[in-house]
């Protein structure tokens, strides 16, 4: 059994499709490829494999990974050639490398991401202006979000009342800084956790600093593009597939 | 043509990737003053658009010719067609993002009566006049085909070509005279008249219907001296050398039947008397073993796909089925590629066979008596008996499985409540055989679920005379059952009676429907076959206000010499043979397999001679 873990971009139209698309994708290019894939056993057996996370439908990706099984070791850039010649215009693995099996997942290791966010603004604003303002929306101790949760309810036509949840998202802001603002387009960097121990979303942050600031934005406009995702090693953040 | 911004829209709406026209296996070509534009629309979203094997074959035929680029269109989805008005973009095809009122062609596949207001509003949506006769020289050509297009009257008035029968040759016969037309300063009229002698080809316009005082029609006559009297369906005679396509379009999100799906053969030799389909694909024509096997190769290394079915109306008469399921299991078990076998009959129930494929993938099991007595099957003529069923449940429980589906239909000519008491016996037959069963070996949680759709009579089948059960018969019938089936571990389920009614109305209707249609598109009726869309009262509301009693039309017993809307179709079984079925139901006779004995509906002569 031999695990390989891959880097791979997701751009273009391909933003477009979710998570649970993307897997299909993965599956059918391994099969198209002649990729020896593992199976999982029972009735319905499925390629194994498995993601960091899973990115949001419309978001662009420079950094998203997998963890795929096989049964047969190949060569690493047969793999990646193989694999990126059936992957539709938008999804393009940039390097592989194999890992023990024991090493922890993706999942379990991924801590933070990087986001660029786009986003048009009602008027031209000044830098200073910008920068004052979002370090202010920083400076709070408590950033609200309150979120409802819906009822999964077989009957839907009884209408339960849905359950309020409010959490703090500021503790899951590391970072986020002016990138660069041209004419009404301002372009924000964001550090945000993201994994098993929290998870934020840009959209989210966006809606707060609407709500908060005096940046005045059309969120309709939001563009999301993510950069990196991070792991923790020796008390650095670094990239998942660091040495 | 521009190609139309639709990128910032797509961030707005639901399932954005059933617009992006770039699915693997989907064609895009050069475009240039040569190329002949089809727009191939399916009037329904997108995952049962893209489930429909008839779409996948044309789609990859007609873009095999020389220059012809056809691109698919789907009914946008609720959300994404207001995206599109509130921002002035027209309908286009998926795969150029450009309008199709600028394509040569717009072909809808009619596969249920009920998606007929979908059709009216992606014209619409289209920018293309509704009515035939409103369309101008630069307006694309609006072509039909598809099982309804037997009967295509009710739409007529909207569509410019209606196609008969099978389309592999004819599309593409049509699109040669075409493209001796693209580019020349032609009539549209011409090229009508000149496709109007291609057998299978129907140009409404060419014929007036006259109706008598009771509504009933009088006459069926061509007014233009290129149009047939009688028009005959297309049928192809060869299914090893006809076109099937060795990849086939494989979306990104899940659709409803998301695998390859192979055709193994066409036409029924069963007989049902209430399927249409099974009298209009006559006769019997299958796909050899090899040809499959080359096929399925194919198919599943262009794709990927982790599921092959077996395409046909009823699977488990394919004369080469053994074979060729234990090649897909011996030659892609080791790729867990997994087997599914549709519209299995329970009496050649091949146990053996599906065990084989349950070493694969866990399939469904389900068992169409569609009558609950021997009686009122023997008038459908679905040669099923009671043990039949039973064996094959006991058989299946034995076997560990625990849930079962029946399928069952109510409103039959004939039925009385006795009829439907045999439902509820054979369902609770069904529980007493699992706690029979061994608890070692069967599955655990017994759940039998009985469903019950509502008849419809269909033209081209013997009971096109008959008159279908009102509203209130349906409901009280639905009440019966409802009363009957409550017992634990049976689920029930039935079919809206009125979405039933409407599509009585469509499916024998005439050409005096078409403003109705039209009215009802003016009332925002669309997506009819949707329980969440579909507005009964607006529908009546809409025939009141056309003086349309949809009575008329679902509820009428016919004459065997009434003049029917489709009179002037002929798709190959006879009026003679229809009659002599409908009485032999009657006498609750039966008709054999005409496999083994020819039943003489007519299709060997002129259609296709030498096979039956
Ligand atoms: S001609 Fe005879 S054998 Fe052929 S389809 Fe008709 S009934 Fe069946």
């Amino acid at each position: 059994m031999y695990k390989i873990r891959s880097r791979f971009t997701k751009k273009g139209d391909l933003i477009f499709i979710s998570h649970l698309d993307l897997v299909r994708v993965f599956e059918r290019a391994m099969r198209r490829a002649n990729i020896p894939i593992s199976y999982s056993q029972g009735f319905n057996p499925h390629p194994i494999m498995a993601f960091a996370t899973a990115l949001g439908v419309g978001v662009t990706s420079e950094a998203e990974y997998i963890d795929i099984q096989l049964d047969e070791k190949i060569e690493l850039n047969d793999f990646i050639d193989r694999i990126n010649a059936v992957m539709p215009d938008g999804l393009k693995i940039i390097k592989s490398k194999y890992i023990e099996s024991t090493e922890d997942s993706l999942m379990a290791i991924l801590k933070r991401s990087i986001y660029l966010v786009k986003v048009n603004l009602i008027s031209e604003l000044k830098e200073e202006f910008i920068i004052e303002q979002l370090s202010k929306f920083i400076d709070n101790e408590e950033i609200i979000e309150i979120k409802e949760k819906k009822k999964k309810n077989k009957d839907r036509y009884k209408r339960e009342r849905n359950k309020v949840q409010e959490t703090n998202i500021r503790p899951l802001i590391n970072e986020l800084m002016l990138f660069s603002v041209q004419g009404k387009e301002l372009i924000l960097k964001m550090n945000l956790v993201t994994g098993s121990v929290g998870n934020l979303k840009p959209e989210t942050v966006m809606r707060k600093l609407e709500e908060l600031t005096e940046i005045p934005m059309l969120l309709d406009s939001v563009r999301i593009n993510r950069l990196e995702l991070l792991k923790e090693q020796k008390g650095q953040f670094v990239e998942l597939m660091e040495e | 043509m521009s190609k139309l911004e639709i990128h910032d829209i797509l961030y707005k709406v639901e399932k954005p990737a059933r617009y992006l026209g770039n699915e693997l296996n989907s064609v895009h070509k050069q475009i240039d003053e040569k190329t002949v534009r089809f727009a191939f629309c399916f009037p329904d979203i997108y995952e049962i658009g893209m489930s429909h094997l008839g779409m996948q074959i044309l789609y990859h035929l007609l873009n095999s010719q020389e220059n012809v680029f056809c691109e698919r269109v789907f009914s946008p989805a609720v959300d994404m067609e207001e995206e599109m008005r509130k921002n002035n973009i027209p309908l286009f095809g998926l795969e150029s993002r450009e309008a199709i009122k600028n394509f040569d062609f717009v072909g809808f596949t009619l596969q249920y009566e009920l998606s007929y207001t979908n059709i009216l509003n992606m014209l619409d949506l289209g920018e293309i006049p509704l009515f035939s006769k409103d369309r101008g020289e630069n307006d694309p050509f609006v072509v039909v085909g598809g099982p309804c297009a037997y009967n295509p009257e009710p739409i007529a008035d909207f569509c410019d070509i209606v196609l008969l029968g099978e389309g592999e040759e004819l599309l593409v016969e049509i699109m040669e005279v075409y493209k001796q037309f693209k580019n020349t300063d032609y009539k549209r009229v011409e090229f009508l008249e000149k496709i109007a002698s291609i057998q299978g080809v129907y140009i409404p316009a060419f014929y007036d219907v006259r109706y008598n005082e009771e509504g009933i029609i009088e006459a069926i006559t061509p007014n233009n001296p290129n149009a047939p009297q009688k028009l005959t369906k297309r049928i192809i005679q060869n299914l090893d050398e006809v076109f099937y396509p060795e990849e086939i379009l494989v979306p990104y999100i899940n659709i409803v039947h998301d695998r390859v799906m192979l055709e193994v053969f066409r036409g029924c030799s069963r007989g049902c008397r209430f399927c249409q389909a099974g009298m209009i694909y006559r006769p019997v024509r299958e796909k050899g073993f090899d040809r499959l096997k080359y096929l399925t190769e194919k198919l599943l290394s262009n794709t990927g796909y982790e599921e092959i079915s077996l395409s046909s109306l009823s699977t488990s008469d394919y004369s080469n089925l053994d074979k060729l399921v234990r090649h897909l299991i011996d030659d892609y078990e080791k790729d867990k590629v997994g087997v599914s076998l549709p519209s299995l009959r329970l009496d050649n129930f091949t146990f053996e066979l599906i065990q084989e494929i349950q070493k694969v993938r866990k399939t469904g099991l389900t068992f169409a008596p569609e009558a609950g007595s021997q009686r009122l099957r023997d008038v459908i003529n679905k040669g099923v008996t009671e043990e039949d069923l039973t064996n094959a449940v006991e058989k299946a429980f034995d076997l560990g499985w625990s849930s079962v589906k029946l399928y069952f239909m109510i409103g039959l000519p004939t039925e009385t409540l006795d009829d439907l008491d045999g439902i509820k016996e054979l369902a609770f037959d069904v529980v007493g055989i699992y706690y029979q069963t061994d608890k070692e070996k069967r599955g655990k949680g017994l759940n039998v679920t009985v469903s019950a759709s509502t008849f419809v009579p269909k033209p081209f089948t013997p009971f096109q005379w008959e008159p279908q059960d009102g509203l209130e018969e349906i409901y009280s019938k639905q009440r019966h059952l409802v009363e009957k089936l409550k017992r634990k571990n049976i689920t029930f389920n039935y079919h809206d009676a009125k979405t039933s009614l409407l599509e009585g109305v469509f499916a024998r209707g005439d050409r005096r429907l078409s403003k109705v249609l039209a009215e009802a598109l003016k009332a925002g009726c669309k997506f009819d076959g949707w329980n969440e869309h579909f507005n009964f009262s607006r529908w009546m509301e809409v025939f009141q206000t056309c003086d349309v009693d949809p009575v008329f039309y679902a509820n009428r017993r016919r004459e065997y010499d009434e003049i029917l809307p489709w009179e002037h179709i002929d798709v190959g079984v006879t009026k003679q043979f229809l009659i002599r079925e409908n009485e032999k139901a009657k006498a609750g006779e039966l008709t054999q397999d005409c496999r083994t004995d020819c039943s003489g509906c007519g299709v060997n002569h002129g259609f296709i001679g030498g096979i039956c």
